[in-house]
């Protein structure tokens, strides 16, 4: 019984924001959403979709075709090449295209190396694929940058993909286009795929910023599936809209697992991400000047608590990856006992009502580490954090 | 109150841009069809500047009602916001007068309700006239496929005399409105001989493709790095305009 899901467990994430809904004046800095709300230009596309009554049926299963055209418009903008309609598929979120794309790659009993720490859902998705996620540490010291040696270790004859985040969750990294052409090797030498999760894409606080892709790299376009979702840089969780690109030959394998799974994104979401693309510019500017002051404000309160935490500045996302410093946490709890992360944020939450993600929930490398989302208000984060100041004096 | 303001907005807008064209009288190309509109526009508007013209072209899908006014005029929009609108209002009024009007409009014409294309017609009248394809979006709007044919008969039927009408072969809907034109028809497309542009061949390399065409007897190859038939009817679409020194 069960056979398919006894490997898989509820997301870390999940499991404390359910612990915290039992405290009721809890301040959240766990789960990765906004504060904002989904923009009124993005409202207003809907509204006009939803009177002239073309949003009850379902799309052509890659999408509606005026939001793929955009978004190959948008991705000329970027130096990427791909045609609308047989290289771009519009998906409920990008964890659906994450789904999709590791059961059309994969066989069951391939490994897919994951550099950690990541996002924790990469690995629910492999396991129920039938295959292994094989983890590589990422390097701290070096500001939680890719070690190549040790991807190459990693590499077996049973290894189809690599599959990264970029900028990273939960540490704000971004991948330098010289370390990305170094994995592009790898995976050139060896015949692999590169699975390119870059829903944080948007998220630069830095003038002249550029967040470079391997999608990019005309020859690199039939290994390189790329991933972006409206969730995270248009305030959108709630819509499920995203969408994919890779060669038509990758694509097309994709969209027989992406159609067998939900048919279609949702049509009232994919008006959404049109006007996301028509006309959110302005508020993807604005959200960013903000999502910037938040993660300085974070990370001067990280400085006030260092003899508690040390940490690497995150470039990009909202989240910030501090290491726990104190050698022990005095907290009872057998389920997490080996887990100095889990007692940790176990602790943080009974004793203060903050409620921060065990690090070890991104991979074996983000024990000792908690996450925190900077996605909440400034206010939220000022309150959490004079909490802890007086928690850990 | 929103529904007042929009129709006062629309028919303002409308006067006054009749009235620079009027005054700056441009050659008008406009491109219609369900998809690929914004692809066509670039290659023509890349054609025509490569030919030292000056060209204006609408931006991101300013293809309606109040979108085509504001590109001619070279605006932004206010969109939902009464106190944006009252600058842009007011930039309308100047652009009478603006110097250095490009010789040539590159418009994206939408049709998204019965009746739109007679509308942007009131605005402008193209001297060429493109239709990319014609499919079944936004036939939610209409009562049939025949009423959405209505709107692109009506653009066959009132493009400029001593103008032309390019039409995409491959797609039965668009070839069929020849019989509606009053002026000369030219054809794109893969399928018959009858094709004035015609693609021989799309060849798929890492990047982008290779456009193999054949225009008025004479065979061409232009390489672009873009993926996809569309671009390459793109392609041979802004070769007709730069051949036929529209």
């Amino acid at each position: 019984m069960f056979e398919r899901t006894k490997n898989l467990n509820l997301s870390v994430i999940k499991q404390m924001e359910l612990r915290a809904s039992k405290y009721p004046d809890v301040i959240s800095l766990a789960q990765g959403v906004p504060n904002f709300d989904t923009p009124e230009c993005i409202k207003r596309r809907v509204e006009l979709a939803l009177k002239r009554g073309i949003v009850a049926k379902y799309s052509l299963s890659p999408g509606i075709s005026e939001l793929r055209e955009l978004i190959e418009m948008k991705l000329a903008q970027d130096n990427m090449f791909y045609d609308w309609e047989k290289e771009i598929l519009i998906t409920a979120g990008s964890i659906e295209g994450i789904t999709a794309t590791i059961l059309a790659l994969t066989n069951p009993g391939d490994e897919v190396i994951i550099p950690q720490p990541t996002y924790t859902s990469y690995r629910e998705v492999i396991t129920l694929a039938g295959c292994t996620p094989v983890f590589v540490s990422l390097d701290e010291e070096k500001g939680w940058a890719f070690d190549l040696e040790k991807f190459k270790q990693a590499i077996t004859p049973k290894t189809k993909a690599i599959f990264y985040c970029n900028p990273n969750n939960p540490t704000g990294t971004i991948y330098s286009e010289e370390q990305l052409r170094g994995l592009a090797k790898l995976a050139e030498e060896h015949d692999l795929y590169l699975i390119s999760d870059e829903v944080y894409k948007d998220f630069l606080f830095e003038k002249e910023q550029k967040i470079f892709s391997l999608a990019e790299i005309p020859e690199l376009r039939k290994r390189v599936i790329r991933l972006f979702s409206f969730s995270k840089s248009y305030a959108m969780t709630g819509w499920r809209v995203g969408y994919l690109h890779s060669d038509e030959s990758v694509i097309k394998e994709i969209l027989k697992v992406h159609d067998s799974l939900v048919t279609c994104a949702p049509v009232i979401s994919q008006f959404g991400a049109m006007g996301a693309l028509e006309m959110g510019d302005k508020d993807l500017i604005e959200m960013n000047e903000e999502y910037s002051q938040r993660r300085d404000l974070i990370c001067k309160h990280l400085d006030e608590l260092s003899h508690v935490f040390s940490y690497v500045r995150p470039e990009s996302a909202y989240f910030v990856f501090p290491k726990i410093l104190l050698d022990k946490i005095d907290y009872a709890d057998d389920e997490h006992s080996g887990s100095l992360s889990w007692k940790f944020a176990l602790n943080l939450l009974e004793k203060t009502q903050v409620a921060v993600v065990p690090g070890v929930a991104f991979g074996p490398n983000g024990e000792n580490h908690i996450r925190m989302s900077f996605g909440r208000s400034e206010e939220d984060i000022n309150k959490a954090f004079g909490r802890m100041k007086r928690f850990f004096g | 109150m929103k529904k007042i303001f929009k129709i006062i907005l629309q028919y303002y807008l409308k006067f006054i841009t009749k009235l620079v064209l009027l005054i700056h009288r441009p050659t008008v190309i406009a491109i219609s069809g369900s998809v690929n509109k914004s692809f066509f526009r670039d290659e023509i508007k890349k054609v025509l500047a490569e030919q030292g013209k000056t060209v204006r072209a609408n931006p991101k899908n300013f293809n309606t009602e109040i979108g085509l006014p504001l590109a001619i005029l070279n605006i932004e929009s206010g969109y939902n916001s009464y106190r944006r609108w009252l600058p842009v209002l007011a930039s309308a009024a100047k652009a009478i007068f603006q110097k250095n009007f490009p010789t040539y409009l590159v418009l994206e014409l939408g049709v998204a309700q019965r009746g739109d294309m007679r509308y942007l017609f009131s605005i402008v009248k193209p001297q060429v006239a493109i239709v990319t394809e014609i499919t079944q979006r936004y036939i939610e709007s209409f009562s049939g496929m025949d009423k959405l044919m209505g709107e692109y008969i009506y653009l066959a039927k009132n493009v400029k005399k001593g103008g032309k009408l390019i039409l995409n072969w491959d797609n039965e809907k668009v070839r069929r409105l020849k019989k509606y034109a009053k002026v000369p028809v030219l054809y794109f497309g893969t399928d018959s001989k009858e094709v004035d542009g015609r693609i021989e061949e799309i060849k798929k390399e890492i990047d982008g493709i290779m456009v193999k065409f054949n225009y008025k007897d004479r065979q061409n190859e232009i390489k672009i790095n873009r993926f996809g038939a569309h671009h390459a009817k793109a392609v041979v679409v802004g070769q007709i305009v730069k051949v036929e020194n529209i």
